[in-house]
């Protein structure tokens, strides 16, 4: 049952531990709660065992990563967005891949989740809100304001590196 | 550009250029042998996997009693749908997914044909896209069956093949998200079950038909 999802399982603990052996591990623990709490299991596996899945990722960065999860104070995340959205500042045509992975890895836990969940597993909002166990209205406002970041965060190093040359 | 074609941009950035770590292969092969050694008995432990399902809970005591009703009654083929999808969905979590590991027809049929009162088409079909991994015994309403283990990708799918007896209907049900397939082909009655999309069973259907 859930040897079909271990590719989603494995990508979402991999960016959230952002460390291959962790991330073994905690797919691995995921793995033996769900053999164990088979009976939790209502409608489709993938979301159920994602739960999991997010929840032991939650119960490692907590014990090894405390200062990551700080920012899951719903006040915390107000970092200043710069609101000017023109065609420049969005700097994706020279984007690499590199950059864009490295920006994505140094989101918060909380925005890295929900964009892991709708972009590369391509998840309703409905599971994303069930594996994160937050409300839909919050789910869709983190995922506009993870891709902002994001963006904002992208304009940052191309800057940087645009100085550096 | 206002917010939301800038989020469009990103969000199409992120699904062509972020990396997606797929799960080592030897990962799943750690999980399996992580799970609790399973009794030798064959039917207990899926007694056991069966009421922690609780959906296919209802099958339970039905199956005994359609086991020495025989086969053919009115609603039976339902009833074997249940029991097909649980014993699928068992095999996958636990450790009896695999009995003889191999993609070689000359290694598993000869496994299947010594423990088994009939001798069960099998093919590597790799080359069209469906990986033989191997086969398992199963018991389906008290009776040992083939079952043979392809892969398509991510997604295993389950083929129940077992003599035909009467007249069979093929049929085509989704259930809990599996979907399933039921045939008679060459004196053989299949079933196949898997998470993978219709499409893609109905191909190995076709296949498995026209095996001999």
């Amino acid at each position: 049952m859930v040897l079909p999802h271990m590719d989603a399982a494995y990508n979402l603990a991999r960016w959230l531990t952002r460390n291959d052996q962790d991330a073994r591990d905690v797919v691995q623990e995921a793995a033996l709660r769900a053999y164990r709490f088979l009976d939790g299991l209502r409608g489709d596996a993938k979301p159920w065992f994602l739960t999991l899945v997010r929840n032991a990722c939650m119960s490692w960065l907590k014990a090894n990563r405390p200062a990551e999860l700080t920012s899951m104070d719903p006040l915390a995340p107000e970092l200043q967005l710069i609101e000017e959205e023109t065609p420049e500042t969005l700097a994706l045509r020279a984007l690499d891949r590199r950059m864009l992975n490295e920006a994505l890895a140094a989101l918060p836990a909380q925005f890295r989740e929900v964009l892991i969940l709708r972009e590369l597993e391509d998840l309703p909002y409905q599971d994303i809100a069930r594996i994160t166990g937050a409300p839909i209205g919050t789910v869709m406002s983190r995922l506009s304001r993870a891709r902002r970041l994001l963006a904002e965060s992208l304009r940052a190093i191309t800057r940087a590196s645009e100085v550096r040359q | 550009m206002n917010r939301d074609e800038a989020g469009k941009k990103i969000s199409a950035a992120i699904r062509a250029h972020a990396d997606y770590h797929a799960a080592p292969a030897s990962l799943a092969a750690d999980v399996m042998a992580a799970l609790p050694v399973e009794e030798e008995s064959p039917q207990r432990p899926r007694w056991q996997r069966w009421l922690a399902q609780g959906a296919a809970m209802a099958g339970v005591a039905l199956v005994t009693w359609a086991a020495t009703m025989g086969y053919l009654r009115p609603g039976e083929d339902e009833r074997r749908a249940d029991e097909i999808l649980a014993s699928h969905v068992g095999a996958t979590l636990g450790k009896r997914l695999i009995q003889v590991a191999s993609s070689d027809q000359h290694t598993v049929k000869p496994w299947l044909s010594a423990r088994l009162a009939y001798s069960p088409p099998v093919a590597d079909l790799s080359a069209q896209g469906f990986e033989l991994l191997g086969a398992r015994l199963d018991h389906i309403a008290g009776q040992p069956v083939a079952v043979l283990v392809y892969k398509r990708r991510q997604h295993l799918i389950d083929a129940y093949i077992r003599p035909a007896r009467g007249d069979v209907k093929a049929s085509e049900s989704k259930r809990d998200g599996f979907n399933l397939s039921r045939f008679t082909a060459g004196e053989m009655d299949f079933w196949l079950v898997s998470d993978l999309n219709r499409n893609e069973l109905d191909d190995l259907a076709h296949l498995l038909s026209a095996l001999r």
